[in-house]
């Protein structure tokens, strides 16, 4: 069987080789550790649902710059006009769209009296009519929606009837109903809304805020010469629709910039770009990491291999089984990837401790550099036993024959 | 000497192909991981404002009350800038936004085109050094006397002029007619240092048009608005009074000295507004920085990319202490011919020599392929990302620096290899066969 | 020409100290023809190691040439054994890689010669074995006796005042073992100093001078005038110890060859 005191003794005379491969692996679990760290933390924040139906719905803005446009009769004409187009489910005027980037957002005040008054967290403000739910595709599961007859037409401040999301909801009167409760716009007593129903998920449009997941609908069709727009629309039928609804509108009233087209999906992608693409750099980066340290396991393990030939064919001729032999490399070898994985293990918690401190990083979870080790293990036992196999099938006569 | 050795590490690389593969592979993945981050690293934290950069100055007050913001704004209040703008001190400034704006021209048939447009001073060229193809800015005195002027780039001037000096024609934003006074050549610096504030690296505005036009026609603002305060902003003359910070201000001065004298007067700016009820913070006050000190402040290199740049230079390492296990394995197998080599004359220095100049081909070879690896993966990126061009671009200075860094990299690796082959004793290797 | 004065040398490992020469004395004349012979591990590679500057010792005084080289630096030593000495190893130690012509450059470039100089003295150096034709081959594609020329001219190329050989014949067969016995003979005619380290008594005995080593010391000490055959008794004497000593070691291939 295994002696593994006489491996120690072996390593720990032939200094220079196992000590390069221990700050090899060490240096590899520490960056490979924390790599894949912040890789699972963004995957994890890329993760995220809008509860929109993403690849159904899109906007475009609408810019009517000749001033003679009487935009409050201009834009219910548009939206029937959009709603009745083949393909389109639903639309609405909005004031921002999810995962863009940019919109509107703000906190409220709440309380039953101005003594008793706070504010809220921040959310993110979505004014649209009754289409605006159905629009989005979000699930109303308390409360109902708006009616026609609530929607309001023009600045902002208007606003009286509110459909908050569940996160908001919940930050705001934890568990009591939100339905019936009020909240004001201005200071306390200050332009109240009331709060008609919650939706079970709708994200603002920072991705990077602690407050993504608060939002509130208001009942107000704004008008503005600029104005977005939100369709939903059965998936595929994009394309077309980019040029039947400018047909469309500029059909009515030519005077006006259309574009923008932009799924909801698409700007997902373009507000987690910076997260994937850090996900796939360090992604790439600990691929290229493990191949660079196996295969210079794998370089170490031949050169021992041919270092040792006469030994091994002496331990052959000794009786030594090919398992043995590659056994014997599987062990030494084993050894160095746990004392370097352990010391490895203790640098990346230290590197993730610096990188915490310096940067806006969360701390680093015990898994990763525990699982950075297990992986490291099974990469050394196929990095050893391939070139090990060669050594074992070395003849037991070399041991015989002097060099 | 050094050709000769240049030989030898030519033929040893040569009769190891797979060992001298892999020792390439491993420093060019290092060399490229590290150049790809160092890259983007440069290209973002790169001042454009160059030797400019100290008489350039950000102006940020805190203006806001008690409870609000627990830092300067990036940007200021419609009414601070309107102040500020009456100052003499300062060479040069310029209050500024963003809006955007419908283009058309007389040409009927054009389709009208939304364009973001700057909102700004005739200072704004002369400060930021913006280079003029025809024509100039407008007149000093439209920023006080609004006059429907515009300066446009060459890009547009293709687009609506054809190309020919357009100076005194006619295009029409939102159907109001202006006057071209100016054509700029293409202009874009990276980062755009003058408005970070959405987002530092995208293509600069294409048209620039008189900041005294803004409370005549009501322009709106494409940047950010940020309100500390909940203030009804039904008309356009409330958002003009309001405590909203929505406007960029920039100031010239000649020196250090005039950089202080004009922070005095900001502070006396701030007393008096005081006086009158404003800035009742009691870290109410004006804050000045340089183009450098601003790109600072607004980390403008995101701290991903310096987390990038860190881990890659470990990764480069790792790439080393590989090589250098490799290195060690494969000179201390050629003993018996350096044994040789010493007996027949070579001292120390020269083998040591012979092994370093073999180590630097290899550290050569690797840059040049870390380099190749670094273009396909920057480009594999920006395509896959749809990346500002200004960012994935190969930085020319690379073609130095990556062989360079490959090269003392690989020698620094081959040090302890080259010392260990040097220092054996030769005799030892002379009787075997 | 070469003089050393009590050289020791002692090996030291964390057990035992090896005393591998002790209070050696040698004085070797210009032009001598020298062979050295003992038992193995009598000493006799260490002596040939510290004569050719490979190795340091312990005590005493070493003099090359009137130069006392008992301290000289790395670079020093360097230049000495590249200008004065050639050496010629029993394993030939052409380097695998380099064919004839550059295997026989390669001391002629660490004396900085320019191209010109090095090609005539390769030129001359392999006309001097006979194997001027084969230049381009490698010394894998040579006969063991060709390299052993080879590896001689190589020592030749750099006009060394003195040669030292390491059992130059010991890996080839006898015809070809007396060819580069009869090459290394006429060099020493045109005026170089030789020290061979040898087994066979048959070489030893054509050498001007014969040098026993036993444990470290110069033990026997024979001398003969111009290569004649006086004295015989002596030599079959030492041809004797050195094969009745050598029995349990590596070199025993070419012991057992002696005897047979």
């Amino acid at each position: 069987m295994l002696h593994i005191k006489p491996i120690i003794n072996t390593l720990m005379r032939s200094k220079s080789g196992p000590i390069l491969l221990l700050i090899q692996i060490i240096l590899s679990v520490a960056i490979v550790a924390n790599a894949s760290f912040i890789i699972g933390e963004r995957l994890a924040l890329m993760d995220r649902e809008s509860g929109t139906v993403e690849e159904e719905v899109f906007d475009f803005r609408l810019y009517a710059f000749d001033s003679s446009i009487d935009i409050e009769s201009q834009s219910l004409r548009d939206m029937r006009a959009i709603r009745e187009l083949p393909g389109v489910i639903d639309a609405t005027t909005t004031s921002m769209v999810p995962l863009s980037g940019g919109g509107w957002s703000s906190g409220y005040t709440i309380g039953s009296s101005e003594k008793t008054a706070k504010d809220t967290e921040s959310a993110a403000i979505y004014y649209g009519d009754d289409h605006m739910v159905n629009t989005f595709g979000v699930d109303l599961i308390e409360g109902r929606n708006f009616y026609e007859t609530e929607i309001l037409t023009g600045s902002p401040d208007l606003a009286t009837h509110a459909i908050v999301s569940k996160a908001f909801a919940k930050a705001t009167w934890g568990d009591e109903s939100a339905i019936g409760q009020i909240m004001y716009a201005g200071d306390w007593g200050d332009k109240p809304l009331q709060v008609i129903g919650v939706v079970d998920k709708l994200q603002g449009a920072w991705v990077n805020s602690s407050y993504l997941d608060n939002s509130v609908i208001l009942n107000v069709r704004l008008v503005n010469v600029f104005t977005k727009v939100l369709v939903r629309a059965e998936v595929g039928t994009l394309a077309q629709l980019k040029e039947a609804i400018p047909a469309v509108l500029h059909k009515d009233q030519p005077n006006r910039v259309i574009e923008g087209f932009t799924l909801i999906s698409e700007h997902r992608k373009r507000v987690y770009r910076n997260h994937e693409l850090m996900a796939t750099v360090l992604s790439m980066m600990v691929i290229l990491l493990l191949l660079i340290t196996s295969l210079g396991l794998a370089g170490m393990v031949m050169f021992n291999i041919e270092r040792r030939t006469k030994q091994i064919g002496t331990r052959r001729a000794l009786g030594a089984k090919r398992r043995d032999i590659i056994s014997l490399f599987l062990v030494e070898n084993y050894i160095i990837c746990i004392v370097g994985g352990i010391i490895g293990g203790l640098v990346a918690v230290q590197l993730g401790q610096q990188l915490m401190t310096l940067y806006s990083l969360p701390k680093l979870e015990l898994i990763y550099p525990i699982v950075t080790i297990a992986g490291l293990m099974v990469l050394t036992t196929i990095a050893v036993i391939l070139p090990a196999r060669k050594a074992a099938s070395i003849s037991p006569a070399t041991a015989t024959r002097s060099v | 000497m050094f050709f000769y050795y240049l030989d030898l590490a030519w033929r040893s690389i040569k009769k190891t192909p797979l060992l001298s593969l892999l020792m390439v592979f491993a420093i060019s993945i290092g060399i490229s991981t590290t150049i790809t981050t160092l890259n983007v690293y440069q290209l973002m934290s790169v001042n454009p404002a160059g030797e400019r950069s100290d008489k350039l100055i950000a102006v940020q007050l805190w203006s806001q009350g008690k409870d609000a913001w627990k830092e300067f704004n990036a940007q200021v209040t419609y009414q601070d800038a309107f102040n500020l703008r009456k100052s003499d001190l300062p060479v040069r400034q310029t209050a500024m936004f963003v809006t955007g704006l419908a283009i058309q021209t007389e040409d009927a048939d054009f389709s009208p085109l939304l364009e973001t447009v700057r909102v700004t001073d005739s200072d704004f060229f002369g400060m930021f050094s913006v280079p003029f193809l025809y024509g100039g800015a407008w007149d000093k005195s439209v920023d006080t006397e609004a006059a429907y002027q515009v300066v446009i780039n060459e890009e547009i001037n293709k687009q609506l002029f054809s190309g020919e000096n357009s100076v005194g024609k006619t295009l029409f934003l939102d159907s109001k007619p202006y006057q071209v006074v100016g054509v700029i050549k293409t202009w874009n610096p990276s980062p755009q240092y003058y408005d970070v504030t959405t987002g530092a690296f995208k293509d600069s505005t294409q048209l620039f048009i008189p900041f005294s036009l803004a409370p005549i026609e009501e322009f709106q603002s494409w940047g950010n608005n940020q309100s500390w305060k909940r203030e009804s902003m039904d008309t356009y003359s409330d958002r003009l009074n309001s405590e909203m910070h929505w406007i960029q201000f920039w100031a010239e001065v000649t020196d250090d000295k005039q950089r202080d004298e004009y922070a005095q007067w900001l502070t006396r700016y701030v007393e008096q507004q005081q006086l009158l009820g404003r800035f009742d913070s009691p870290e109410a006050g004006a804050q000045l920085s340089n183009v450098a000190q601003w790109l600072d402040l607004n980390e403008v290199v995101p701290e991903d990319n310096k987390i990038l740049v860190g881990l890659s230079a470990l990764f480069l390492l790792v790439c080393l202490v590989n090589m250098l296990g490799l290195l060690l394995a494969k000179f201390l197998k050629r003993a018996p011919e350096v044994g040789v080599r010493r007996a027949i004359g070579a001292s120390r220095n020269q083998i040591f020599a012979q092994h370093m100049v073999e180590v630097g081909l290899i550290g050569f070879c690797g840059g040049v392929l870390g380099l190749i690896w670094a273009w396909g993966s920057l480009s594999m990126l920006s395509a896959r990302f749809d990346l500002e061009e200004s960012l994935t671009h190969l930085d020319p200075s690379m073609w130095i620096i990556a062989p360079t860094i490959a090269i003392c990299a690989a020698l620094i690796a081959g040090i302890y290899p080259a010392w260990r082959i040097c220092s054996t004793n030769p005799s030892v290797h002379l009787k075997s066969q | 020409m070469l003089s050393m004065k009590s050289i020791s040398k002692v090996f030291k490992t964390d057990l035992v100290e090896t005393h591998a020469l002790r209070d050696f004395n040698l004085e070797v004349k210009e032009g001598e023809f020298v062979a050295v012979t003992g038992p193995s591990g009598s000493g006799k590679t260490t002596f040939l190691n510290i004569a050719g500057l490979l190795e340091g010792f312990t005590h005493g005084d070493y003099f090359l040439d009137g130069v006392n080289i008992s301290n000289l630096s790395d670079n020093k030593s360097a230049a000495i054994r590249n200008e004065k000495i050639g050496f010629i190893f029993q394993g030939f130690n052409l380097i695998p890689d380099l064919n004839l012509a550059e295997n026989i450059e390669v001391p002629l470039r660490y004396r900085g010669f320019n191209a010109k100089e090095r090609k005539r003295r390769v030129q001359h150096a392999l006309e001097q074995v006979g194997l001027a034709a084969r230049m381009k081959h490698l010394p894998s594609q040579l006969s063991g006796g060709q390299q052993q020329r080879v590896a001689i001219a190589r020592a030749l190329a750099g006009e060394p005042r003195f040669l030292l050989a390491d059992e130059p014949t010991g890996n080839l067969d006898s015809m070809m073992a007396r060819q580069v016995m009869e090459l290394l003979e006429d060099i020493n005619k045109a005026g170089t100093t030789i020290i061979m380290v040898t087994h066979d008594p048959e070489l030893a005995r054509r050498a001007q001078r014969n040098i026993q080593i036993v444990d470290g010391q110069v033990c026997d000490f024979t001398m003969y005038q111009g290569g004649g055959y006086q004295g015989a008794e002596k030599p079959h004497l030492v041809a004797g110890a050195a094969s009745g000593l050598d029995k349990s070691s590596d070199d025993s291939k070419q012991t057992q060859r002696v005897a047979s």
